[in-house]
């Protein structure tokens, strides 16, 4: 695990990829397990019919909530997924190279004969690396949980919405990384990454609730993640690609701001 | 003979801080460099620039040949680094930063081990639960580890105590013998003395000036004091090579000699001697000494005043 920095990065944070992991597990069984009650308690779409729009779009919305993906894009895909993900990937992205150089490990690192887009680019990997660990936890937990609970649940539903996820957490982590790289600030990258995201999700879930403000959805991060409820209706191919856009931008100003700087001491 | 180091109008601006200001050095391959100066003066900023941590404002360096913003990640293939704080992965073990680092390199670990046992370190233990003193033995271990053409050191002997400072200097010697360079930077004078061949004096960001160390032992100050069994004269000592700043109470006689003490010894010898104490030169004194040999301008007093206030801490 000390042959190269990206092995070495995940050789660092393997403790928190287990515990996230056990979290994400938890999480897909916590929510599956639960789901039967859901779908047995008569009643519960009707309540959820009288709710305002606004309600329903932070609880679930009353079509789809009794079905299992409607309840899982409720539950997991509309916060806790994105939370437990997000959390994660900001946190990689703000060690990668600003977490190195507040510590000031950075130097000794780079005395070697690699190169900083190197340095750079491996501990990207590592971080999407760590994601994808905790992508197949959730959909272990997700599946594993339905055949527990004994319902049918859309696999390539489930999948895709994982991959959605996997991705917005990515670009979020990713945008951690770049503010990182060019600012050598830990905790200004995690702030700002952060904000991004809370923002991103509190913008989307309340401009789709407002007519008027529908169009605005597009500047949040959300809107490509999860808008077309990935769960239900699949990726959104333009979607997907502006997330992958977002997420490659993130890298390029990265590599450029990183490369064309003085470390810190 | 090729130049290791050369450095040509290196300039570097910390916004409108000064770093280092029109540097231009050149460092032959084989020698042992000292870069001198107090703390500040730029040494550090001179080593980052080398190593492509920082960028010149202006200027530019190459590095055994090779353009220290274009090939860096060659020129760090060939070139030891040791920091003056000695800062790494506090949760790795010793070993396993030095098989991180060899892993990095492309090396295997047999030097490493042999100066470890030469040093003594015990590479079992975390880096995080190391003192200081152990942590540069690290830190010295993973810069020479690899057998590089070129070693740059800053500050390399901070924290090592003496018998470990005379195991390392022994190492350089070898170093030397296998036609190794060596870049090292120091603020003590004493220890460039004993390693160095050529030393350049930093300060305040500009490149005072360039010796063989021999040349710099000549011009400097060494602050002299001896005690007579009998009573002296400041007459007595007149016109005697190197010495000035004379001055005598009773039988106690204290004096600053340029260069050698060999006339001085001479001249004292007609009296009876108790005890004789010279204090090594500290760095500002052999700046100043140096300013006062070459400027003879009317700096040059307050020069020799502030040597004589500062020798006996020296």
């Amino acid at each position: 695990m000390l042959r190269n920095v990206y092995l070495k990065t995940l050789r660092d944070s393997k403790r928190s990829i287990l515990y996230y992991s056990i979290g994400s597990i938890a999480l897909g069984l916590y929510v599956t397990l639960f789901y039967p009650t859901i779908r047995d308690a008569t009643g519960f779409a009707d309540f959820l019919e009288q709710l305002p729009e606004t309600l329903q779009s932070i609880i679930g919305d009353a079509e789809t909530y009794t079905t299992a993906e409607g309840f899982l894009n409720a539950e997991v895909f509309s916060f806790m997924g994105p939370m437990v993900f997000g959390v994660f990937a900001i946190m990689a992205g703000t060690a990668a190279i600003a977490g190195e150089e507040e510590s000031h490990t950075l130097d000794q690192l780079l005395a070697n004969p690699i190169s900083r887009r190197s340095v750079l680019l491996q501990k990207a990997g590592s971080m999407m690396t760590s994601m994808a660990v905790l992508s197949v936890a959730l959909w272990v937990g997700l599946v594993g949980g339905s055949k527990i609970a004994g319902f049918d649940l859309s696999l390539t539903g489930t999948t895709q919405a994982i991959i959605s996820l996997y991705l917005l957490g990515i670009t979020l982590g990713l945008i951690a990384l770049a503010i990182g790289a060019s600012t050598g600030r830990k905790g200004l990258a995690g702030g700002i990454a952060a904000a991004v995201g809370v923002v991103g999700f509190l913008l989307d879930t309340f401009l789709s609730v407002v007519d008027a403000l529908d169009p605005a959805r597009f500047i949040s991060l959300f809107y490509y993640f999860n808008s077309n409820d990935v769960i239900i209706n699949g990726i959104n191919p333009v979607h997907f690609l502006t997330l992958v856009a977002i997420a490659l931008i993130a890298v390029i100003i990265s590599i450029w701001r990183f490369e064309g700087r003085d470390l810190a001491s | 003979m090729a130049a290791a180091i050369s450095t040509t109008d290196l300039t570097k601006f910390y916004g409108e801080h000064r770093g280092v200001l029109d540097v231009s050095l050149d460092i032959n391959e084989g020698e042992v460099f000292g870069l001198l100066g107090p703390n500040g003066a730029g040494k550090t900023t001179c080593i980052r620039m080398f190593l492509d941590f920082i960028h010149p404002t202006s200027g530019s360096a190459t590095v055994l040949g090779l353009d220290s913003r274009k090939n860096s990640v060659e020129i760090r293939r060939k070139v030891g680094y040791l920091p003056g704080d000695f800062v790494t992965y506090e949760k790795l073990t010793a070993h396993e930063l030095l098989e991180y680092f060899a892993n990095l390199r492309g090396d295997n670990l047999i030097r490493a081990r042999t100066l470890s046992d030469r040093f003594n370190l015990d590479l079992t233990r975390k880096i995080g639960e190391l003192s200081r003193g152990n942590r540069q033995k690290v830190g010295l271990v993973q810069a020479f580890m690899s057998d590089p053409e070129l070693l740059i050191l800053d500050e390399p002997t901070t924290g090592l105590d003496p018998l470990l400072q005379q195991e390392f200097h022994a190492l350089v010697l070898e170093e030397t013998k296998a036609g190794k360079t060596l870049f090292i930077s120091s603020h003590v004078l004493s220890e460039v003395e004993i390693i160095c061949d050529r030393v350049g004096i930093i300060r305040e960001g500009s490149l005072v000036t360039v010796e063989e160390v021999d040349v710099l032992r000549e011009r400097a100050l060494t602050r002299v004091e001896i005690e007579f069994g009998d009573t002296v004269s400041a007459i007595d000592f007149e016109g005697v090579e190197g010495v000035t700043d004379v001055e005598v109470s009773d039988h106690l006689f204290t004096c600053n000699v340029t260069g050698s003490v060999d006339s001085l010894i001479k001249a004292a010898a007609k009296h009876t001697v108790i005890k004789i104490q010279s204090g090594q030169p500290g760095l500002e004194e052999v700046f100043l000494a140096y300013y006062n040999s070459s400027g003879g301008n009317g700096e040059s007093e307050n020069a020799t005043a502030k040597a004589k206030g500062t020798s006996d801490a020296a």
